[in-house]
């Protein structure tokens, strides 16, 4: 047992602490919102910063231009950049679509779309869900049709994180009408842009664009853009979807852990009744009560981790930690919309406005964490019919596989 | 980052399982928690075979000088199975106070046989408050005699030795005391875990140089040993909590009503992942805390972190697993009850969440 970073880790986030020191997060222009993940706004000129020390592709294969370091770098950059605020939006998606194309992604997909990663140039959005298909995602009914060299996709998307300003669409689409339920679907890497293809903002509850809807109107892809065997796209998203939620959600405790040291300051700066806030014993308790939550979560997400890097089976541990990820973050949410009283509801650049206003948006957002990514009800029955072995409800069969 | 226990440390987690396995069923838990005495002898001397008293002990003295994490590894398994008796009350708690404190002369006595089982010392600490913060009020002069009472001391009608924490001056002192010198009666408190809680009376009990611990080192070698108690009862809690989320998912996959399974009822299966959630995160935290305290640390907030953690979150698995019982849960009959207890116990031991909460609160940063 080694609860602790390795000195080369320990290294590692100095050194990135020193990079974040010498390029403020907050100095880098955002050309997408921040959902409240903890991954912070979609920044491509900070992605191409991150880029540009090599921490891109830092854990590729050295033929694929990386440097081969142990996946616990990805894990102390992400604990970092959270630390700090930094706007590093869609490297997860970025990270997990290049390990996929590593994985089994074709010639051209290594060759055109890897170095874009690399370079911070190319995100992802992810195209999964259907008007008609969210948890039940096996009844999505967009068509990839093959047509000679390429394939022709037709139908609609929904729920797309910053599709508008992404550069790739991950479209899922199903190749075949024969094959039983989970099989026959294939994932797609699609151009933003290419014709036939129709990305309509939606409006969140924050007042902001975030998701998309995605008109596919028979967009024509070439084969080679198919990623992973044809027919074999759903075994791959369920992996995908496992790692989507560590991916998606690892750097939600230290994010929290930041928003926690604010409200710290606020109630020790904060006089209420004559005293600091801080005194209030109600404020004390539940303060120390998250940051035990904060931490009972961290290390959840690296017992996980540590289970994918010595190949151990991950069944529920994934799915569980999602969800304490996300109902924590409510919870602090909750509590700190509660300390802040009066200025919780004021937003972000009102004047007057405590903690910069991040309150209210982190208590909208989170109000979608706990749906977005598999609902919280979807992933406490994967804890249990994967993880504890209990018998799958009919419908939820075909999941649990 | 590494979470898997080292080789030995498996191999005692192994043989812990089987030993308990064998020798000590539910049936055993359960029948010792309405029994007077509440001890099994014979397990006791099984575990001092295995060496399990002498875990703390350094080998000069018998002992192996093993790690916080090697005793909670094996308290989690004691918890796992329900054991009751003196194991967290002597072999850890006041095993490592005279360890750390006791004068060459105490240790030379007192922890070969603390190794070997055949003694068992317990912490008279606790006074009318009943809380942990360190306050102590009975004043002892050294040589002297005391008189006052304790409160809440474990397993005093199976101890040899009291240690017994007192003001000295402004000083914090402990004293290490026969538990039948002359003047000192045990008066039993009646539990509902079935846990062997005394109030320790003395009546003019002579105390000489002779029963003071190493004063320079008391205060911090309580402080110590207060920290191994919260870590080894947060263990055993994790240990009770991880039993009974076994239970209930054996039996949520064997108990059918409607025509199948309950367990295959997505309410059931939601306070099963609850459950599994609460053990796992409850673990981590406990793993962290002992891990960082056995590499020589500063622990303290990381302690308390896991104790407040693990009493709320193993009791809410308490609590749910009565739920999906049903009623056979709220029958003596059925073990669940004596794990609640136990837990329940175990979660205001060596400070409550009120308490550690406040350590954190503390080590956040909170004025």
């Amino acid at each position: 047992m080694e609860l602790a970073l390795t000195a080369e880790e320990r290294a590692f986030a100095e050194e990135v602490r020193r990079f974040l020191r010498a390029h403020p997060p907050e100095t880098f222009p955002v050309e997408g919102v921040d959902a409240g993940y903890g991954s912070g706004a979609h920044s491509r000129a900070f992605l191409q910063a991150l880029a540009a020390e090599g921490w891109l592709a830092m854990c590729w294969p050295k033929a694929y231009g990386g440097a081969e370091r142990p996946m616990f770098f990805k894990l102390v950059l992400f604990e970092e950049l959270a630390l700090a605020g930094a706007p590093f939006g869609p490297l997860a998606g970025s990270w997990q679509t290049a390990d996929a194309i590593i994985e089994y992604g074709s010639e051209r997909l290594r060759r055109e779309v890897l170095p874009a990663i690399a370079r911070g140039e190319a995100t992802f959005w992810q195209g999964y869900s259907e008007p008609g298909a969210g948890s039940d995602l096996l009844a999505l009914t967009t068509e990839a049709r093959r047509d000679g060299d390429d394939y022709v996709i037709r139908g609609h998307k929904i729920w797309s994180s910053h599709a508008g300003i992404a550069s790739y669409g991950l479209v899922f689409a199903r190749t075949s009408r024969e094959a039983r339920r989970s099989r026959g679907f294939s994932m797609f890497v699609v151009r933003n842009g290419t014709p036939g293809m129709d990305i309509r903002p939606i409006r969140s509850l924050t007042g902001d664009v975030y998701h998309h809807e995605v008109f596919l109107d028979d967009v024509r892809v070439p084969a080679d853009l198919r990623l992973g065997p044809e027919g074999e796209g759903f075994v791959a998203l369920l992996n995908g979807l496992d790692s989507d939620r560590f991916w998606g959600r690892f750097y939600k405790g230290p994010a929290l852990a930041r928003v926690l040291a604010q409200l710290v300051e606020h109630a020790n700066t904060t006089v209420a009744h004559g005293a600091p806030l801080a005194r209030d014993p109600v404020v004390r308790r539940r303060l120390a009560s998250l940051a035990a939550d904060i931490a009972a979560l961290r290390l959840l997400f690296w017992r996980a981790a540590c289970r994918m890097r010595d190949g151990a089976p991950i069944t529920y541990e994934t799915a569980m930690a999602k969800v304490l990820a996300d109902e924590t973050g409510q919870k602090l949410a909750r509590l700190g919309m509660e300390l802040l009283g009066m200025w919780g509801p004021l937003r972000r650049g009102s004047r007057g406005a405590k903690i910069g206003g991040e309150l209210s948006h982190a208590y909208l957002t989170s109000l979608g964490h706990t749906i977005a990514g598999g609902t919280a009800e979807v992933l406490r029955t994967t804890v249990a019919v994967r993880g504890l072995g209990l018998p799958a409800e009919p419908r939820a069969r075909a999941e649990a596989r | 980052m590494d979470f898997t226990p080292s080789p030995a440390q498996q191999l005692l987690v192994a043989t812990a399982r089987d030993v308990l396995r064998r020798h000590y069923p539910i049936e055993r838990a359960q029948a010792l928690a309405l029994d007077e005495r509440g001890f099994d002898d014979t397990l006791w001397d099984q575990m001092a075979e295995l060496g399990w008293p002498g875990l703390l002990v350094p080998p000069a003295f018998g002992g192996s000088g093993g790690s916080l994490l090697d005793v909670v590894l094996l308290v989690e398994e004691m918890g796992h199975a329900c054991l009751a008796g003196p194991f967290i009350t002597s072999a850890v708690v006041a095993t490592s106070l005279i360890a750390a404190a006791g004068t060459p002369a105490q240790q030379k006595r007192v922890l070969p046989a603390l190794a070997a089982g055949e003694r068992i010392a317990t912490l008279a600490c606790l006074e009318e408050s009943g809380a942990f913060d360190g306050d102590v009020a009975l004043a002892c002069d050294v040589p002297g005699r005391l008189h006052g009472r304790k409160l809440f001391v474990k397993d005093a009608h199976v101890a040899h030795d009291l240690l017994v924490a007192v003001r000295r001056g402004a000083d914090l002192a402990v004293l290490l005391v026969p538990a039948d010198r002359a003047g000192v009666t045990r008066l039993p408190l009646d539990t509902m875990s079935g846990e062997k809680l005394f109030e320790v009376a003395f009546d003019g009990v002579a105390v000489g140089s002779d029963d003071l611990l190493a004063p320079a080192d008391a205060a911090a070698a309580l402080a110590s040993a207060l920290e191994a108690g919260a870590l080894a009862r947060t263990a055993e809690m994790v240990g009770g909590a991880q039993r009974i989320l076994d239970t209930v998912v054996e039996y949520a996959k064997t108990r059918v009503q409607g025509g199948r399974p309950i367990g295959g009822y997505q309410a059931i299966q939601h306070a099963c992942a609850d459950c599994v959630r609460d053990v796992d995160a409850a673990r981590g935290l406990l793993h962290a805390a002992a891990w960082k305290a056995s590499e020589g640390l500063p622990a303290a907030p990381d302690v308390a972190l896991a104790k407040a953690y693990a009493g709320e979150a193993c009791l809410a698995v308490a609590r749910r697993g009565h739920q999906i019982l049903g009623a056979i849960g709220y029958c003596e009959e059925h073990p669940l009850q004596l794990f609640h207890k136990r837990i329940q116990a175990a979660s205001v031991d060596f400070g409550d969440a009120a308490l550690h909460l406040e350590t954190v609160a503390r080590s956040i940063g909170l004025v």
